[in-house]
């Protein structure tokens, strides 16, 4: 009896074992592979069958800059993805104060419109602010980025940071408004130390959405103010396509999300969707 | 959420926070502010704008003239077959995907849901991939697809399976740039299925181990009920951007070859960015508005999705 159970527990660890393995390598290994390639050679990334031991080279990246204008292309990311981080979380925090503590006609409206943003199709906007900042003479510069990703941040923003308001219980900002706090000192002084780790990680998952974004980047610059998605996409040319090249912009895109949102894990749920689901 | 511990002096709750106080009446509006011109500007502006271009016949390669054709644009999309090819293959994809990776998530959740050594690491590998710019998961998957130098036919050949010719063939580009779709986002569906399986109570499967329910019973009658608002919310978020799935797609197969992967929003960009047909391109883009919106609708009643969230708010 107590051998067939221990039998049967390990039988079941192993097989537990074998699926979680077989999950992970499934879902790491391209990361994998875009890595080792970034770090071959012209030759080594053509061989066939494919090589698992190599001298590593920083060609690759080394011609990132040097072909690709990847500097300009990094400043340009970070200064739209930065600003408009820092503009949609300004604006968002506030009005999802507003939405959490007072009694705002038409609440259920704004909800619904913040929400509708949320649905909308890039495809469908792009095609206005494409006519708009041509007519406005803003178009391939950094500010029409700003602006639309500051947009697209916005109702994400509002909805989470309203959350994470409520979660704050009021007693304690009650508490020091009856000290003599000023509403503006209750939420500096108060509410806003609590909500910090919400507000990190609310930013960390429009940086990603921003950084990453390529449709809107793509459809509204040409040379100035293109971002790394677009300076990555033009790695690959219908005839000659630099692997190794385009395996390093890749590299360098991914690296500062992956850093930022594996910091943040414990509240990326809660972010995601919405303030929902609880991580 | 509920409003919890009203239990004394409900009056100073009144006075200290419903914008009572003196001089608080515009506070609302002053915070509201800055969001609303922002939405106003650069949200609402263009998208009327927008819906007033979908009524001309404006191209700027044509000169800057232009005039109001009505709805004929509107008309013309009706009769336009690549176009309603378009929706439904992007239709098509995004149940096939998010029904996949929905699948996948649910199974994966449970797996790693099993408290072992180890399985910490393991899970951190299934959250990186919606992590990775699309543009580079784009690439790497189309050089780990090429036919004759990629490295998934040179594994198959390993366990004796013959080359397959993924996207670069009509017949598996679809299911190709599908599989890419499951591989970035079952990830997203994973961690939001995972945190929502790990809060809920235990008691439930208490009772049923002693009424010695199996598994799959389990399963189907405690865990499945339960976890229904998060798969809600995970499916909802999914099926919205499956739905504009882009940038992978235009890297791995740019809607080819021979349509077959022309997915309405690289038909879109074609018809806008290539011919700058942007009078046609605004009707058809508030066409898939209205599509987008139908789906959500269809699925938010199928699912009591707004019932669960009024239940959420007043709990």
């Amino acid at each position: 009896m107590a051998n067939s159970r221990t039998f049967k527990n390990g039988a079941s660890a192993l097989a537990a074992y074998a699926l979680a393995i077989t999950a992970a390598l499934f879902f790491a290994f391209p990361i994998f592979w875009m890595v080792s390639s970034s770090f071959k050679s012209e030759v080594d990334i053509s061989a066939y069958p494919p090589i698992w031991s190599f001298t590593p080279t920083l060609a690759n990246y080394a011609q990132l800059f040097t072909e690709l204008n990847a500097w300009q292309a990094l400043l340009n990311s970070a200064l739209i993805v930065g600003l408009s981080t820092c503009i949609a979380m300004a604006a968002g925090t506030l009005a999802a104060y507003a939405l959490a503590r007072f009694d705002v006609k038409g609440k259920e409206f704004l909800a619904f419109e913040i929400l509708s943003i949320r649905m909308l199709p890039p495809i469908v906007s792009v095609i206005p602010m494409f006519i708009i900042a041509r007519q406005l003479g803003i178009f391939d510069t950094p500010w029409l980025l700003i602006a639309a990703y500051a947009l697209s941040g916005l109702p994400f923003v509002v909805w989470v940071m309203r959350v994470f308001i409520q979660d704050i219980p009021q007693s304690i900002e009650e508490a020091a408004m009856i000290d003599g706090c000023s509403r503006f000192e209750t939420f500096w002084r108060v509410t806003l130390p609590l909500l910090l780790p919400g507000l990190a990680a609310t930013m960390v998952i429009v940086f990603m959405f921003a950084w990453n974004e390529f449709l809107l980047a793509s459809m509204l610059t040409s040379q100035e103010a293109k971002t790394l998605p677009v300076i990555a996409a033009n790695a690959i040319k219908p005839k000659a396509i630099a692997w190794g090249l385009a395996s390093a912009a890749g590299v360098m895109m991914s690296l500062p999300v992956v850093i930022l949102v594996l910091l943040m894990q414990r509240y990326l749920v809660r972010g995601l969707t919405l303030g929902a689901v609880k991580g | 959420m509920a409003k919890t511990g009203t239990v004394n002096a409900p009056g100073i709750r009144m006075d200290a926070t419903k914008a009572v106080r003196a001089g608080e009446k515009s506070v609302p509006t002053l915070l509201l502010a800055p969001a609303m011109i922002i939405m106003t500007i650069v949200g609402l502006y263009p998208l009327l704008h927008s819906l007033y271009i979908s009524l001309t016949n404006y191209n700027p390669t044509f000169g800057t003239s232009y005039s109001v054709i009505g709805f004929a644009n509107y008309a013309r999309a009706f009769g336009d077959g690549q176009f309603w090819y378009s929706v439904g293959l992007t239709l098509a994809f995004t149940a096939i995907s998010v029904a996949l990776s929905l699948t996948l998530a649910v199974l994966l959740a449970l797996l790693f849901n099993q408290y072992r050594f180890g399985f910490v690491v393991l899970r951190t590998f299934l959250l990186i991939p919606m992590l990775i710019t699309p543009i580079a998961v784009g690439i790497t998957w189309r050089t780990m697809m090429m036919p004759d130098l990629g490295i998934l036919n040179y594994l198959l050949s390993l366990i004796g399976v013959g080359a397959l010719s993924w996207a670069s063939s009509p017949a598996s580009a679809l299911a190709s740039v599908i599989l890419v779709d499951v591989w970035q986002w079952t990830p997203f569906m994973f961690i939001i299925i995972f945190a929502g399986l790990r809060s809920l109570p235990k008691s439930p499967f208490e009772a049923a181990a002693i009424d010695g329910a199996g598994h799959i019973a389990t399963f189907m009658n405690v865990t499945l009920p339960m976890l229904k608002p998060v798969i809600v919310i995970a499916t909802l978020l999914r099926i919205v951007d499956a739905f504009r799935t882009y940038d992978t797609v235009y890297i791995i197969t740019r809607g080819g070859p021979d349509f077959a992967t022309d997915l309405l929003s690289v038909y879109l960009q074609r018809v806008n960015f290539r011919i700058f047909d942007l009078g046609y391109g605004s009707a058809l883009s508030w066409i898939a508005l209205v599509i987008v919106l139908v789906v959500v609708l269809v699925f938010v009643n199928l699912t009591g999705f707004l019932k669960l969230v009024a239940d959420k708010e007043n709990r």
